[in-house]
């Protein structure tokens, strides 16, 4: 019975304040969905980075004919520079950081060359003898790049030493700047939510100040008087909190994983269903957000 | 059944108390008439025994338990031992009759077949049966007045207060209202009454209790309105009751409840 009467007082205080329920709903929406959006680069960086650092490898890019480097100063790499690298490579002194390596040719780097710009016009334009021959080296501690660029870039016939992770670091920190701004966007949509979630509870409490009044005199319970209030707040941030979950999941369904995942075939986009554990997070975020704000307002503007 | 010891109560510390040192013993079933002008202490009086405000200091004793070691969980317990009836009835506009006396036995908790069957009979003790589903203001003051008499004695309370039942009502439907209560006192509840109305006062001849300026003056069984022994300065009483801010506001006041 006190069930159903605080169903129908719920019910009767949504449809009365149906704008600023709606407002309600809305600014929740918006903000959850950027706290989403954080969420979400930050768990496609971890995914990336799972996925590229295992491949990233360092290279030793090698003279090649139009070279202008200082160790390039005699020319294209001949067979025993290279040999001499090899020779270093193997020595202890180097060994012990490295995993492995390969060689690659002029001809290999054109056909990896060929393979990942497949679709490009550039490709027919491109010669192997452009393409620089290389060594690429698996390293045991991707952070001792250091080590091996000292050690080769001043050797003669290395044109540069590239560590390829130092190209992802850059990408990561777009992203993570991106995922800042998202975070500082949603505190601010957030302050908004909980400043309207306040508004609505206040407003909502004075237009049923006759009720709350008998009830109070009738002798019903702080619960049974405010308990409508607070969950008045609470099932609107949830519905916006539901919104928001449900545009994260149709971005990473739609936009990652059928649009951008076709752009970019060799990038690891996260799935959609990833962006699940994301949803029950969001849910308690907005059920907090205004169970806590609606039971600051009651405080003060509901004597009970 | 109430009683006060000693009761003071300040609300501004640079006025007068409301309340000053006042002793008075109400007993369980018994009819007691508060009179006194504008700002003499009758609100302030309800508004202690509903514990609605805190005595500054002395003891409020409703039903045997001290009011001011009642804890504030506690407090609904203490509110559904006593009605309360007011000058401006107070329904909900968009209730209809029953509904409104339904309200107050819902947000108790009380279940639907005992509602189904308690409403109409406490409508038929206001002489109200028939008109379950009128709006309010499909109804007369004097019928707004007895809905929100049943509406206070729905759940049965001790006590039953009213703050100037008849303040809005003609002479007849006045007498209407204070049979009702009277019966209702006959039922063994207990009504303290609040009121400006001679008239009703002198024809009820129940216990007078009479305030000024905060202090008892007089306390009489079987009595009028005014005193049967001249009181003395009643110049003075004039003066001062012209000359306070009135708090019987506080109590009847639109916007209680969300300051």
């Amino acid at each position: 019975m006190r069930l159903a009467f605080i169903l129908g007082e719920i019910g009767s205080g949504l449809r009365r304040n149906l704008s600023m329920v709606v407002s309600v709903i809305l600014v929740t929406f918006v903000s959850l969905t950027f706290v989403g959006a954080a969420g979400m680069l930050q768990m496609q960086i971890n995914q990336m980075k799972g996925y590229w650092y295992d491949k990233v490898q360092v290279a030793i890019f090698l003279c090649s004919e139009g070279s202008t480097a200082a160790g390039c100063a005699s020319g294209p790499v001949t067979a025993e520079q290279q040999g001499s690298l090899n020779a270093l490579l193997e020595s202890p002194a180097v060994s012990q950081y490295v995993n492995d390596f390969q060689f690659e040719s002029k001809d290999e780097a054109y056909k990896h060359f060929k393979d990942q710009f497949s679709n490009s016009p550039i490709v027919d334009s491109v010669t192997p003898d452009q393409l620089p021959a290389s060594f690429r080296i698996n390293m045991k501690d991707p952070e001792k790049y250091q080590i091996i660029s000292e050690t080769f870039s001043s050797q003669p016939g290395v044109e540069t030493v590239i560590d390829q992770r130092q190209l992802l670091e850059r990408l990561f920190s777009v992203m993570n700047g991106a995922s800042l701004v998202a975070v500082s966007i949603a505190g601010v949509m957030i302050v908004c939510a909980i400043l309207l979630i306040a508004t609505t509870i206040r407003l909502s409490a004075f237009s049923r100040r006759r009720e709350t009044g008998i009830m109070r005199l009738v002798g019903a319970s702080k619960t049974v008087i405010q308990l409508p209030f607070i969950l008045e707040g609470v099932i609107a941030a949830v519905i916006g909190a539901a919104l928001a979950s449900a545009t994260l999941w149709a971005v990473a369904h739609f936009f990652l994983g059928e649009f951008m995942s076709q752009q970019y075939p060799d990038t690891a986009f996260i799935s959609s269903g990833q962006t699940l554990i994301l949803i029950p997070a969001l849910l308690i975020l907005g059920a907090s957000l205004a169970g806590i704000s609606s039971l600051l307002t009651l405080r003060r503007y509901l004597r009970v | 059944m109430i009683r006060f010891e000693n009761v003071t109560k300040v609300y501004d510390q640079k006025a007068r108390p409301a309340l000053d040192s006042v002793n008075l013993e109400i007993d369980r079933g018994e009819f007691t008439f508060l009179v006194g002008a504008s700002g003499s202490g009758k609100s302030t009086f309800l508004r202690l025994v509903l514990k609605e405000d805190r005595a500054t200091s002395g003891a409020v004793y409703v039903a045997g338990q001290n009011v001011a070691k009642i804890s504030s969980w506690r407090v609904p317990r203490l509110r559904r031992g006593i009605g309360v009836v007011f000058q401006d009835f107070r329904l909900l506009p968009q209730k209809n009759v029953f509904a409104n006396v339904a309200f107050a036995m819902q947000v108790i908790g009380k279940s639907r077949s005992v509602i189904r069957d308690t409403v109409p009979e406490v409508l038929k003790t206001v002489g109200l049966e028939g008109k379950e589903h009128r709006m309010p203001h499909e109804l007369s003051g004097g019928e707004q007045q007895r809905v929100a008499i049943a509406r206070a004695v729905v759940n049965r309370p001790g006590i039953l207060l009213a703050d100037e039942p008849t303040g809005n009502l003609d002479p007849t439907t006045s007498m209407g209202i204070m049979g009702i209560l009277d019966k209702i006192n006959q039922n063994g509840t207990t009504v303290v009454m609040a009121t400006h109305d001679d008239d009703i006062v002198n024809e009820m001849r129940k216990r007078v209790v009479e305030l000024k300026n905060g202090i008892v003056i007089r306390d009489e069984a079987k009595a009028l309105y005014t005193s049967m022994i001249p009181v003395v300065g009643q110049s003075r009483r004039l003066k001062d009751a012209s000359g306070r801010e009135n708090p019987d506001a506080e109590l009847r006041g639109e916007g209680e409840g969300q300051r």
